[in-house]
């Protein structure tokens, strides 16, 4: 099965395993300890998350140790907030734009420049 | 005017805003390529491409050049026209020379009567169609990179993903 990165944080539980590995690894035990879920559950999930390259599972002795492997989520949440701040700024020029058709509708251009010069210095 | 941006999941991004202006009008501004090449690229950049095949399966080709006349194009196909209500329209980004795209972008706007304003809500559902290393080095020069320093915004968004 095609996995993205999508998938690994579109669950809520899976979100909270990467929050606990970013900033040190931990063996699959460790991780259970912090839900209310069996370990075999956990294991499922850090099982997608090592599939979608998020998660590399290193085998120490008897251990298996999680870390986290951000560079992929980084991507999209790049891609995003930059995609929202695009959005942003284009709604701004379409607001802008509608208020000038508008005005210009109105033929009552000194509308908006009249609110405009209320600011006093 | 209002303004307020969500984000209920990381893969979709949802803003809403109420304008100034009656609902038909705000929806032909969405459809109309004459008032779209007016507000739909950033400040200094003209449409010197602006084409809507405003159907279900039409055509959308916009390219907006910078001041720098770098051209931006983007592509997407109507997917639902509920005039003056609904649209929802597909487009791809990261393209590369094969027209093989990184993601696919479904892009939802509803537009609602409010008190003789609009309310219009865009939603966008973000699908990877190919996770690689080539999306990555493509970030830097993408459609969307306008004037934002990628690290700092990494850095930003590291944060937000982390913490």
């Amino acid at each position: 099965m095609r996995r993205d990165v999508f998938q690994a944080i579109a669950d809520p539980t899976r979100r909270e395993i990467i929050n606990l590995i970013a900033h040190q690894s931990l063996n699959i035990n460790s991780v259970t300890r912090n839900f209310d879920v069996s370990r075999t559950a956990i294991y499922k999930h850090i099982k997608i998350l090592s599939e979608c390259g998020l998660v590399v599972l290193k085998q120490q002795g008897r251990e298996h140790f999680c870390e986290a492997r951000l560079e992929k989520l980084n991507q999209v949440s790049v891609w995003i907030e930059q995609y929202r701040k695009i959005w942003d700024a284009r709604l701004d020029s379409l607001e802008n734009y509608l208020d000038q058709l508008q005005t210009k509708r109105k033929k009552r251009p000194w509308v908006k420049t009249q609110r405009k010069k209320n600011i006093k210095h | 005017m209002a303004n307020q941006v969500e984000q209920p999941a990381q893969r979709d991004l949802v803003i809403s805003r109420i304008l100034n202006a009656p609902r038909e009008l705000v929806f032909k501004a969405w459809t109309d390529p004459k008032h779209i090449a007016k507000w739909w690229g950033p400040k200094g950049f003209t449409a010197p491409v602006c084409k809507l095949d405003v159907r279900v399966g039409g055509a959308i080709l916009i390219h907006m050049r910078g001041p720098d006349g770098v051209v931006y194009p983007m592509h997407g196909v109507f997917r639902e026209i509920i005039v003056p209500e609904r649209l929802v329209f597909i487009s791809k980004a990261l393209e590369d020379e094969k027209g093989n795209a990184g993601f696919e972008v479904v892009t939802t706007v509803t537009f609602d009567e409010h008190n003789g304003k609009t309310k219009l809500s865009l939603h966008a559902a973000v699908t990877v169609l190919k996770p690689t290393s080539e999306v990555a080095k493509s970030l830097g020069g993408m459609e969307v990179g306008w004037n934002q320093s990628l690290d700092r915004l990494t850095a930003l968004v590291e944060e937000a993903t982390i913490s």
